[in-house]
Order: structure tokens, then C-alpha cells, then sequence
């Protein structure tokens, strides 16, 4: 499978020109015989929204932007990240992802971990999620994470549990840390790389990273999305701090050898953490 | 404390260009003081937009600095930038010569704010925005005029200490004249900076890392071997100016309240 990825820079609170870029780009992979084009975090709106989180918001069964995303979706499958107001639960708003196909939506992702510390505050105007699910993507099966999901390692192995083959993050990444002199890119780019290099070995899945770049309110998005594959190894970088749009073709039978050569799927014991999870939580509550 | 030079350099051009140009300007605007700080601004400024997008202003008063109006003439000939002089001594001084004071930090406030209004004035002749030059020691320790050298459009240089100015600006190849200089505002006649604080730059920098970076408390920094005096004196100078790096409280009475719960990203739609 060929995929595009889009290390894009979006304008923070503009949906409609947001959405110009989405479906240029999603042309353009098509074109290339892409099956599947991947934005980063929150790529219809930008990042740092603050208040503009309800006036971005998108009811995917009701928007007229999704439409035209679905309407692209017969061409290329696409993943791409949104503020999303479910029609069922008006004003709560998650940061989602939302992979579609065939012109349908198959599968949205609400971020569950939200980042609210520091110079983050994404649990001060999102509601988070309550799931990490598999869903068939192409001949295989494929997971969805939002950024500081994928840096909670449980995130990936749900994903793994529920027989993922493909990790695929889209995050909004800021860079931060300058003291590493050998590095092109900011400190903290290495450790989504250890992440991503880690997970993609001990899964046996393709790890796909696409990250954003660009300049919001003084902070810069780090880039350097990459793709690693089920062996651990390092297939793509995109380069740090730069715009970039790049095709990588992928072999999902990779994920076969790997899981044949190092069998830590065949042997999870899911029963085994939901058994200790178990415990654990019971003592908690009883605390 | 080591700073990746090429990286920073690349992150700080693009934050100007893509902060100026989402602002709506073609064009930057500097202070020259002849100083360090000044000095890498102009040369990060002119590598992210090109020479003929920013505008120098030396802005003397009476002699308190002459080799300093001598070194920024000098940095807007390297660089080939468009540099005007503009003598603030009439102005301030018939304000004194009226208002008389003795306190040189009244003094040198005022003379930072006089120079502060020619800026915004030719910002807004010139369109273009206006560089601050505060480094991160000056803003924790809060080293600088409220409104005054501390009022900016943008700053590229906020997040690194001065010794890490140094460092950039020893990569940026800046006039060794400049870089051996010893840092001074300008504030009277001799003044340095390092006499001024009590303290080096090296050791300030490297206390403030250990507090701000590190997250150390006051008594690990002390435990780490720096002189108690010393710590507590940063650690006591970063609360207290703590209103320079804010907007003004503002008195909450509504349901939304601008700068409570009004919140809206500085980039909005940009």
C-alpha cells in the first residue's frame, strides 16, 4: 500500500481554508496512486484554539465540510484530525481523528489523554475519550491515536490487543529542548522517535507519524514524522520544522514475518493484565 | 546550557518571519543599542526576512554611551540595514529640567519609555514590527522598563539566557567588539549590568537554570553549592517582577472576562 503523509502547517481557526488544503493534498496523493493520506492533530483547525474550540467545532453526520471529505474519500482514504461535537452530546467537544473510506466515515478517535500541564491545556475545553479500538483499514487492521496517547504506552498496547498492525499517530507536537547538538531537530523529536521505534518492534506493527509544523502563539510544531516498520526500523523521516508532503509505500505482509519471527502477539496474555488491572483498581476504589 | 546553534537559529528566523508576516508586516523595526542583545536580534532578523526588511533606530541620550552608538552604526553597515539616529536628549531633559530627580533608575526608565514611543511611533510610519531584544535572564529577574525596553511586537530571544545570547551570537559571527563588550543598559555613565545585578551573568544563568529549567527549589540550588545570599536574592527578584511579565489584573465582575475566561490564541485565524 502506498500512503501519503502531510506534515502541513494549518491555519489556526480557519476550517475553510483548512479544508482547500485537505482536499489539494488528498488530489495530489491520489494522483499518485496513494491509498491512504494522513493529516496531523486538529489539522481542520490548528492547534492551540483555546475558546475557538466550540466555534470550530464539526457534527460529523451534519457538516458540510465532512461532506466534501467524504466525497474525497472515494478517491483516497483519508485520516485527518477535527474538533468534534457529537449530535448526541451538543456541547462537549473531543479532539478527534476520523478515517474515512469509500465516502463514509469508518472510524473516529477521541484523544483520550489530554495533555494539561505545562504549556498544555487541551483538559480545560476538550472532554476526552473512552476507547482505543482496531478498525479494518485496507487488508488490515489499523489503530488510532492522538498525540500524548501514543506517549501512554497502554494506548498502543489496546491497540495491539485488539489485533492492530497499524499504529497510526497524528499529532500536534511542539518542539522543545535545544541542547543536543548532534540532533537537527528538537530534543523532544527523539523521544516520539524511541516511542515509535519501540512500539513498532514489540508490536510487530507499522508505526505511522504524522506530525505538523509551523508557529502558533510563539510555539513551534516539531515535524519529523516517520514511519517505522513491524522489524523497528526506521523506513521514513520527514525532515524537522519543514513543510513536507511524502509517498511511502508500505508492505503489510511485513507484519506477518514479524509476528511470525517474534511471536509477542501469539503469546500476549490479555487476561493476565486485565487480571492485575483488576486488582489494581478494586484497591484503588477501596482506598 | 548548551544550545544547538544552527537549530536555534532556524527555529528563531522562522518564528520572525511567520509571526510578522501573519501579523500583517513586511517589515521589522530594532532598537541598536550597540549592545549584545540588539546586535543578534538584527543579524537573526536580517536572516530571517533579508536587509532590506528591517530599520535600525539609534536612539542616544546625551553622551551616556557613546561607544555603543558607535558599535550599533557599525552593526547597521554590516548588516546594510537602513539606520536613522534620533537624539531623545531634548525631550527628556526638559522633562527633568522641569520634573528634577535624582534616582538614576527613575532616570533611565524614563529615557527606556522615550525611546519605547519613537518606536511604536515608527512602527506604525514604517509598517513594520517591532522586534523586542529581552533575553530570559533580563525577564526573570525582571531587568528591564515596564512599557518600556520590555514592550515589543514579538520576541525572538525571550527563551534564551544571556550567556546562550552569547553563544548564538559568537555563531552569528558578530563583531568580536561586541561580544567582549561588557553588557550595560545604559542607564548612566559606566554603568554595567553584572555590578548592577551582584552577580556574573555565568553564575546568574546557571542559577536561574537550575530554578526555572531544572525546577530545583531554592534549597536544592543551595544544596548543588551556589551561595545561599545569592539564590535567595534571584529566587526573591524573579517573584517580584512577576507584573512584568503579565497583562494587569483585570477586576472580574461578569461571566466572561477578558483574561480570565476570554481566551483566544494570539495567531487567531492567522
Amino acid at each position: 500500500m502506498k500512503l501519503a503523509l502531510a506534515q502541513i502547517s494549518p491555519v489556526l481557526g480557519r476550517v475553510d481554508r483548512n479544508l482547500e488544503m485537505h482536499l489539494e493534498l488528498a488530489e495530489r496523493a491520489a494522483k499518485e496512486k496513494a491509498g491512504l493520506i494522513i493529516f496531523p492533530e486538529l489539522s481542520l483547525t490548528g492547534y492551540s484554539l483555546k475558546d475557538l474550540v466550540p466555534e470550530v467545532a464539526i457534527r460529523p453526520e451534519a457538516s458540510e465540510v465532512l461532506a466534501k471529505l467524504q466525497v474525497a474519500s472515494r478517491q483516497i482514504d483519508l485520516i485527518f484530525g477535527l474538533v468534534e461535537e457529537r449530535s448526541d452530546n451538543p456541547g462537549v467537544f473531543y479532539n478527534s481523528a476520523a478515517y474515512l473510506t469509500g465516502g463514509k466515515i469508518a472510524h473516529v478517535h477521541r484523544k483520550v489523554f489530554l495533555p494539561t500541564s505545562g504549556m498544555f491545556e487541551e483538559g480545560r475545553f476538550f472532554a476526552s475519550g473512552h476507547d482505543f479500538r482496531a478498525f479494518p483499514l485496507k487488508s488490515s487492521q489499523a489503530g488510532l491515536l492522538i498525540c500524548r496517547d501514543f506517549m501512554h504506552y497502554s494506548s498502543s498496547y489496546c491497540l495491539l490487543a485488539d489485533g492492530a498492525g497499524l499504529m497510526i499517530i497524528i499529532s500536534a507536537a511542539p518542539g522543545r529542548g535545544t541542547a543536543n547538538e548532534e540532533s537537527q531537530g528538537f530534543e523532544s523529536s527523539q523521544k516520539w522517535e524511541l516511542m515509535g521505534q519501540a512500539i513498532s518492534y514489540f508490536s510487530g506493527a507499522y508505526v505511522i507519524y504524522c506530525n505538523r509544523v509551523g508557529i502558533e502563539d510563539g510555539a513551534t510544531f516539531a515535524g519529523g514524522s516517520f514511519i517505522y516498520t513491524p522489524d523497528g526500523q526506521l523506513s521514513l523521516r520527514l525532515p524537522y520544522l519543514e513543510e513536507n508532503f511524502s509517498l511511502q509505500e508500505i508492505d503489510l505482509d511485513q507484519i506477518r514475518r514479524a509476528r511470525k519471527n517474534r511471536p509477542y502477539k501469539r503469546d500476549d496474555r490479555p487476561e493476565v493484565i486485565w487480571h492485575s488491572l483488576g486488582r489494581l483498581l478494586r484497591k484503588e476504589n477501596e482506598d | 546550557m548548551k544550545i544547538n546553534c544552527p537549530l536555534v537559529l532556524k527555529v528563531l528566523t522562522s518564528f520572525i518571519r511567520e509571526e510578522s508576516h501573519k501579523a500583517g508586516f513586511e517589515h521589522n523595526i530594532i532598537g541598536l543599542s550597540g549592545g549584545l542583545d540588539s546586535t543578534v536580534c538584527a543579524y537573526l532578523a536580517v536572516k530571517a526576512m533579508g536587509s532590506k526588511h528591517l530599520f535600525g533606530l539609534i536612539m542616544p541620550f546625551k553622551n551616556y554611551d557613546q561607544e555603543g552608538v558607535s558599535l550599533a552604526e557599525e552593526v547597521g553597515q554590516l548588516l546594510e540595514i537602513k539606520v536613522e539616529k534620533i537624539d531623545i536628549s531634548p525631550q527628556i531633559e526638559s522633562y527633568f529640567s522641569s520634573h528634577p530627580v535624582d534616582n538614576p533608575v527613575l532616570r533611565g526608565n524614563k529615557i527606556a519609555r522615550e525611546r519605547m514611543s519613537i518606536l511604536y511611533d515608527y512602527s506604525a510610519r514604517l509598517e513594520a514590527m517591532i522586534l523586542g531584544t529581552s533575553n530570559k535572564t533580563e525577564l526573570l529577574i525582571g531587568y528591564g522598563t515596564i512599557h518600556g525596553d520590555l514592550a515589543c511586537g514579538i520576541n525572538p530571544m525571550g527563551d534564551l539566557y544571556k550567556t546562550q545570547v552569547q553563544e548564538l551570537g559568537r555563531y552569528l559571527n558578530v563583531p568580536q567588539k561586541i561580544l567582549s563588550r561588557k553588557p550595560t543598559a545604559g542607564l548612566w555613565p559606566g554603568q554595567t549590568d553584572e555590578d548592577e545585578i551582584g552577580l556574573s551573568y555565568e553564575e546568574l544563568d546557571r542559577i536561574l537554570f537550575s530554578l526555572v529549567d531544572e525546577r530545583l527549589t531554592v534549597e536544592e540550588v543551595i544544596k548543588a553549592g551556589y551561595e545561599e545570599k545569592k539564590v535567595r536574592r534571584v529566587a526573591e527578584l524573579i517573584r517580584k517582577s512577576e507584573y512584568k511579565r503579565k497583562m494587569p489584573p483585570i477586576a472580574k465582575l461578569s461571566e466572561r472576562t477578558v483574561g480570565h475566561d476570554f481566551l483566544y490564541p494570539y495567531d487567531w485565524g492567522k
